[in-house]
């Protein structure tokens, strides 16, 4: 009885009082992550996820956990895949995205936003070391544990939801309109081939987007079984023309109990269909939308192609480059079973196998009105996942102490095959990627396909003590073994601790009228990274280089084309957590409190190495570490709790600290290191190509992507009447050196040193208001956009902003003149519903809702650019950076319908 | 239980899940097996490094690499500031007013290039050396004097641009870094290392398609031995920064058993190569034609097919105008032109003007398929030649000023905007090898008339005098475009008043890596 009251209260810890489905069908996967993760892994239930319109989970998940961080939804939706971070970088390599577990199954991001918002139950975000412990090394930088939905006791459930969004783009880049760029041209004395329209081609490549989302579900079953199943459509036409998206999805899930519960049966079948049509070069779309000259018609001509501005060689007609073709088509299927056998009231066992197949093909094709010859690509990329886990799990209480022990065992085998290829030499636009023999020359290196495996093994053995449930401790150790490693180094040891007290319970002379609730937490441990690299890094292996002429005949040969390291090893880090959850007022006022310190080691990374004696300059290897820590704060506030009325206020802010401390030390009795000064992002454009245009760098003692820029002391007045930016000669040599090397100085970083998601719901009756707020603070973005579009040197080629005339700059030195704040308060979305009585119709119809949102509602910044949610948070070569790829803002307004049956 | 799980951990492991089984690579195991493999995979395989299709990766055809810190640096060609266009945080300015610094990107790109073909060849002496028992004895010298040579051709490279570099000629799973070697000592390896190559190399040409196509033969590495005797003083002398420099009547060098000056050496390898049939093309476009395999004046070429190979060409499409590039269906970047002395040189706008002039540059009105190009405001597109400034932001000539590469005829079929190409590229040809004959004659102290007029009557000018002057700018007219103008310049002691800028500084992150060296003389 105790064991199963222990066990009610983690599910009810785990998953919120929502979750009705959980408490009759324990997982026992999901429940065993349960060890060490009490009370601190972070839930979102569906309570807690966002509403408005929501066409993915992460849109669902956006701004309600601490130390998540997604990329608003602003510009591209599915830019958000590649920008999710949980607490923050921690591998300089890869691998910085967390790991998604769908029930149980180990997917991705890409795998978890095909996924209807509907279909999910509920998210754990598990951050701290003793929670991704279990999941050894693929759970490093986090672990996204999704719950789907499943059928439920013995009633039948159908139930239809959808929701119908109009896009509409609010804001642009303010260039000079056609008049005034006539003007302009004019007053200075200029020619430019006037085409005689007054084109705005910021809003001549949008329209009014549409989204529509319809999910059907069907649930049902008896006591020792039940099902759920569902149907899901997502179609969204961007606010760019010719662009969007398209997913279809079917999801079943069983349950069956056998042999008087002494077994159960799970199995679960989901599949989906995703379809995109990708912008094939975002910055040059939006580049030449804003700089295109205005007076050139939108439309092609009557003789077919566009007018062309051929001056301005960096930007393209834009209504060409709508033409260019970037065609995503991902299916997935995936499958899971799990045979579970209470042996004893204290014993139980359980296998689990999954099978994932995953095909992404992707098709490109660049019209011959922009690409001379026109260009056709094709690849495929098709991924088998095979996993088997074996688990024995013991508990049993003693009196007051509960012991409980798990083993686990699992082996894993992901196969890769890849196959491209690339035509060009078209004489017809008419056939799009579809009929390759349309080409006529297939280049050298435009075709080939590759091969890779890796396969993981690991061992887990976990036990943890509790006394009457004030206490509990729990030790993880876990054995990694990765193919992708040296010979001598591919298994991996990572253990953990983890300790929970409940405070206010132990010592209940502490407890007062206002204050309810004291449970502390603490954890410490290990664990591994393979930093995203690939298979066969630490073999010596030879790939083709190149076609020459041998004996007369072209021959491909083979060659090293890096250098390679025997050594590989894991990438390890080690994380410490300590943390508070408290209540006051009868829990109206519920306060979370955190702070964690991670360190990682052996950091994978690409280390610069002398040429000679080496081949290559860089080189794989395991050195280096980075620190990373934080607190993280949770705030609920419940003012106003009544039968027909309720507020709701939530807030939660993270403080994020990240240092690169080290990136040298010994190889092979050899001192490496990389330099202390890298760039990893710059600008890109006309007059920009290479030479000191690198913004974001990566500095040995400082966070991952800071700003080591030029300091602009102000314009300065040359004798013609334009301004140039006055360079500081920072080291004071007597002359300015603008090169990585020269006089440049740490501006600021381009993360985020805090960032705030605060929920705010009110009910009345049945109706409900709902308004979620993000924000994002200590960082600052370089206004690349604004230093181009201000350059007068590139008028009237290329079309500039409308104060830039005025302005007079014919300078384009990057420097920290367009360095600004990045500080937001981002209004996500404000949502109204009703929740209509449906008493009278309660034979048919259990629930009925209705919702109107609005999302992106307002932005309060003091950025100048179009917007300041860029990338903040991937550490890539556009982090902090907004350099004229940013969509055009826009407003979602969207009708939400729910009804249950 | 716990048994039953220890046995299944067992078998997991057992089952030696965690080896790698790359079926998309090859070990070098399987592909030095046969004497075929050596010779491809080793010999043959370097050959893929000589052209490039990426920044600074080849001795030509690409940007910011050999070629460019070769001619951009001088007074032949240039990259004018064309108001938005070609800032590009003023490296190319840099390169023209001699003001590089040490941490220029490509420059260190450029050092990582030619020594990673440098280390390549080491990598193949070193494994032919370990699979010898696969090959004949004949074959084992035949490869190692092939990879030598295209080694020392590396090292000519390197220490023409850099002076004073390490002279690695090892290869090691586990490599040292090495220091500096005197830049004399660098050039009598080189010069022992093509002697010793050259007996085991094969006597055919290198520029024509067939079993030798684009490799270092015989004839290749005489071409490589004539530049390097001529450029004796230069590349015996230590100290560059001072005025001082070794003569070449006193420097002596053993050739075919002869003890002969630097002088004589030179013309030594000019001659051997006019003995073995080497000889001016009639009409001199045909050396850069489409198809120009079958040049008899061509002696080194980068192989080029646009369906085979990925070595591209880029300083046409970089040179022409946007509207240009239109006319023949290619984009283009509007850049390199030729310098105001060039144009001057050549005579344009004078009545002697240059009957190279048409054949090397595209200048005033240019017609394609015998229309007249025209900009987009309708007017016809007119290059300037005279109007080419450094800076030519705001000039009305911004877009336009310039006379622009020609030389290669344009392959109308070529893909990638030109890039890819039929025309291979020509790197040393015979014209060069004339020139070289006259200059050595001259600096030896006798006559060079007889190679120096067949080269101006063949262009179909009237002779001239065979003066050292006449010499330096009969190169700039004959080898417009062709990547010698920074050797020419420095040979004849004016390419920089400031002597320390004949060689580039070592790049600085080369320098933070290896704390071996030290920096050239006169850098900081």
């Amino acid at each position: 009885m105790k064991r199963k009251l222990l066990f009610l209260l983690l599910m009810s810890e785990m998953l919120g009082v929502s979750a009705v489905a959980q408490t009759t069908i324990p997982q026992l996967y999901t429940d065993s992550i349960l060890f060490g993760q009490k009370g601190s892994a972070d839930v979102i239930t569906r309570d807690r996820m966002n509403k408005g319109l929501v066409g993915t989970p992460l849109e669902a998940l956006s701004g309600q956990a601490a130390g998540v961080n997604i990329a608003s939804s602003g510009a591209d939706r599915m830019a958000m895949l590649s920008s999710v971070r949980v607490r923050g970088t921690t591998s300089l390599t890869g691998g910085n995205d967390p790991l998604v577990i769908i029930d149980g199954v180990y997917s991705d991001l890409s795998a978890l936003n095909s996924i209807f918002p509907a279909d999910i139950e509920s998210f754990a975000i598990l951050k701290n070391a003793a929670e991704t412990a279990p999941y050894g090394s693929r759970g490093a930088s986090g672990v996204i544990q999704v719950t789907t939905k499943k059928g439920a006791g013995n009633h039948f459930h159908i139930s239809y939801d959808t929701n119908l969004g109009l896009e509409s783009v609010y804001k642009t880049l303010p260039m000079l309109t056609a008049a005034q760029y006539r003007s302009e041209v004019a007053r200075l004395g200029l020619t430019i081939p006037d085409g005689g329209f007054n084109t705005d081609f910021q809003r001549a490549i949008t329209r009014t987007g549409f989204i529509q989302n319809h999910h059907l579900a069907f649930s049902g079953g008896s006591e020792n079984s039940n099902y759920r199943a569902s149907l899901a459509r997502m179609d969204h036409n961007s606010i760019i023309r010719l662009h969007g998206s398209n997913n279809f999805a079917a999801k079943v899930d069983l349950m069956q109990r056998a042999f008087d519960g002494l077994l159960q049966i799970d199995m679960g079948l989901f599949g989906t269909s995703m379809q995109k049509d990708n912008i094939f070069d975002v910055q040059k779309l939006f580049y030449s939308t804003a700089a295109q000259n205005p007076t050139l018609d939108y439309a092609p001509k009557a003789s077919g192609g566009w007018d062309r501005n051929s001056q301005a060689s960096q930007i393209v007609p834009p209504g060409a480059l709508l033409n260019e073709q970037d065609k995503d088509k991902l299916l997935n299927f995936n499958t899971h079973l799990r045979l579970t056998a209470r042996l004893s009231k204290d014993v139980s066992l359980s296998a689990f196998g999954s099978y994932s197949y995953n095909s992404s093909s992707n098709g490109q094709y660049l019209p011959t009105w922009l690409w001379a010859q026109g260009q056709a690509y094709r690849s495929e990329l098709k991924s088998e996942d095979w996993l088997g886990n074996l688990e024995a799990r013991w508990s049993h209480t003693f009196g007051r102490h509960a012991l409980s022990a798990l083993f686990f065992a699992e082996l894993q085998k992901l196969e890769q095959r890849d196959f491209y290829t690339t035509v060009k030499g078209f004489t017809s636009n008419e056939f799009g990627f579809d009929n390759l023999a349309a080409g006529s020359l297939r280049p050298y290196g435009g075709t080939g396909s590759s091969y890779e495996n890796t396969n993981t093994t690991s061992f887990m053995a976990q036990a943890e003590y509790g006394y009457r449930d004030l206490f509990t401790l729990t030790g993880n150790i876990r054995a990694d073994g990765s193919s992708i490693f040296g010979s001598g180094n591919k298994w991996g040891f990572f253990p953990s601790v983890s300790a929970t007290w409940d405070v206010l319970n132990t010592l209940p002379q502490m407890r007062t009228a206002w204050f309810n609730t004291f449970k502390l937490r603490s954890g410490y441990g290990l664990s591994g990274n393979t930093g995203g690299i690939r298979s066969y890094n630490s073999l010596l292996l030879l790939n083709p280089v190149g076609v020459i002429s041998w004996k007369g005949t072209p021959a491909t040969t083979f060659g090293i084309l890096s250098n390679a390291n025997p050594d590989l090893k894991w990438e390890t880090r080690s994380s410490f957590n300590v943390g508070a959850d408290m209540g006051f007022w009868k829990n109206r006022v519920v306060l979370t409190a955190e702070y964690y310190y991670s360190r990682t080691r052996d950091m994978l990374y690409m280390y610069d190495v002398p040429v000679p004696p080496f081949v290559y300059p860089q080189m794989l290897a395991n050195l280096g570490s980075m620190s990373n820590s934080g607190f993280e704060f949770g705030l609920g506030v419940t003012p106003l709790q009544r039968k027909d009325m309720e507020l709701n206020i939530n807030v939660n802010v993270s403080f994020q600290k990240n240092k690169l401390l080290s990136l040298s030390g010994n190889y092979q009795g050899r001192y490496l290191s990389a330099s202390t000064v890298t760039p990893i992002g710059g600008l890109n454009g006309a007059g920009f190509h290479g030479g000191d245009n690198n913004i974001v760098y990566q500095i040995i003692g400082q966070p991952l992507g800071v700003f080591y820029l030029p300091h602009c002391k102000g314009l300065v007045k040359r004798a013609d009447g334009s301004y140039a930016y006055d360079i500081a000669d920072l080291n004071k040599d007597g002359k300015i050196d603008l090169s990585d090397s020269g006089d440049r100085y740490i501006a600021g970083q381009a993360t985020p040193k805090m960032t705030l998601g605060s929920n705010i719901s009110f009910r009345y009756k049945n109706f409900d208001v709902a308004l979620q707020m993000n924000g994002a603070f200590g960082h600052k973005i370089y206004n690349g956009t604004a230093l181009t579009y201000m350059n007068m040197t590139s008028f009237p080629y290329y079309n500039v902003m409308a104060k830039a005339p005025a302005a007079n700059i014919t300078d384009q030195i990057a420097s920290d003149y367009w360095l600004e704040s990045g500080n937001y308060l981002n209004f996500d979305y404000l949502t109204v519903g009703w929740n209509i009585p449906v008493q009278q119709w309660s034979r048919y119809i259990s629930s009925l809702r209705i919702s109107m949102s609005v999302n992106n509602l307002a932005t309060i910044t003091s950025y100048s650019g179009l917007t300041p949610m860029i990338n903040s948070y991937a550490v890539n070569s556009t982090i902090g950076i907004d350099d004229k790829r940013t969509y055009p803002i826009y407003r979602t307004y969207s009708f939400g319908l729910s009804i249950q049956f | 239980m716990k048994k039953s799980l220890f046995t299944i951990a067992l078998c997991l492991l057992l089952t030696g899940c965690l080896s790698e089984d790359p079926k998309g690579q090859l070990t070098e195991k399987d592909a030095y097996a046969t004497a075929a493999g050596v010779e491809l995979h080793l010999v043959n395989n370097l050959y893929n490094y000589i052209g490039g299709n990426q920044d600074s990766q080849g001795l030509m055809g690409t940007p910011r690499g050999v070629y460019d810190f070769n001619s951009l640096t001088t007074d032949e060609q240039m990259l004018p500031i064309r108001g938005g266009d070609w800032y590009d945080g003023g490296f190319w300015q840099r390169l023209h007013t001699h003001q590089w610094t040490d941490s220029e990107e490509p420059l260190q790109n450029t050092w990582n290039y030619l020594y990673k073909v440098v280390m390549l060849c080491n990598r193949s002496l070193y494994k032919i050396d370990r699979n010898r028992n696969v090959l004949t004895s004949a074959q084992y010298e035949s490869y190692t004097a092939e990879v030598r040579a295209i080694r020392a051709m590396y090292y000519f490279y390197i220490m023409d641009l850099f002076g004073r570099v390490p002279l690695v000629t090892s290869y090691s799973e586990t490599p040292e870094t090495t220091g500096q070697t005197e830049r004399s000592a660098t050039y009598a390896f080189i010069l022992n290392e093509l002697n010793a190559a050259l007996p085991n190399l094969s006597m055919e040409r290198s520029n024509y398609v067939g079993a030798n196509y684009g490799r270092v033969t015989k004839p290749v590495v005489w071409f490589l031995l004539a530049k390097l005797y001529l450029n004796a003083e230069i590349y015996a002398d230590d100290d560059w920064t001072d005025a001082h420099r070794p003569s070449g009547s006193g420097l002596f060098f053993q050739v075919d058993g002869h003890k002969l000056n630097a002088w004589q050496a030179a013309i030594a390898y000019c001659e051997k190569l006019t003995a073995a049939g080497y000889g001016l093309e009639a009409d001199p476009a045909k050396n850069f034609s489409v198809q120009n395999e079958t040049s008899a004046e061509n002696i080194f070429v980068i192989p080029m097919d646009k369906l085979l190979y990925a070595n591209q060409f880029l300083y046409l499409f970089r040179s022409r105008h946007y509207a240009h590039g239109s006319a023949l269906g290619m984009d283009a970047e509007n850049g390199t032109s030729a310098t105001l002395s060039t144009v001057r040189a050549f005579g344009y706008g004078t009545e002697n003007l240059d009957t190279r002039w048409a054949m090397d540059f595209f200048a005033d009105t240019v017609s394609v398929d015998g229309k007249v190009v025209m900009l987009d405001n309708g007017k016809p597109l007119v290059y300037n030649p005279l109007e080419v400034r450094d800076n030519l932001t705001g000039s009305p000539y911004e877009q336009t000023a310039g006379a622009r590469m020609k030389k290669y005829e344009v392959d109308r079929q070529a893909y990638s905007d030109g890039r890819l190409q039929n025309n291979d590229i020509v790197l040393y040809r015979y014209a060069d090898v004339l020139l070289m004959q006259a200059e050595a004659l001259v600096r030896n102290g006798d006559d060079g008339s007889a190679p120096f007029d067949a080269v101006r009557a063949r262009a179909g000018m009237p002779l001239r005098s065979c003066t050292l002057t006449n010499l330096l700018t009969e190169r700039l007219l004959e080898l417009m475009w062709e990547g010698w103008r920074r050797n020419d310049l420095v040979r004849f002691g004016e390419f920089d008043t400031n002597a320390y800028l004949t060689v580039f500084p070592i790049p600085q992150n080369v320098l933070d890596l290896n704390g071996k060296l030290t920096q050239n003389k006169g850098y900081k």
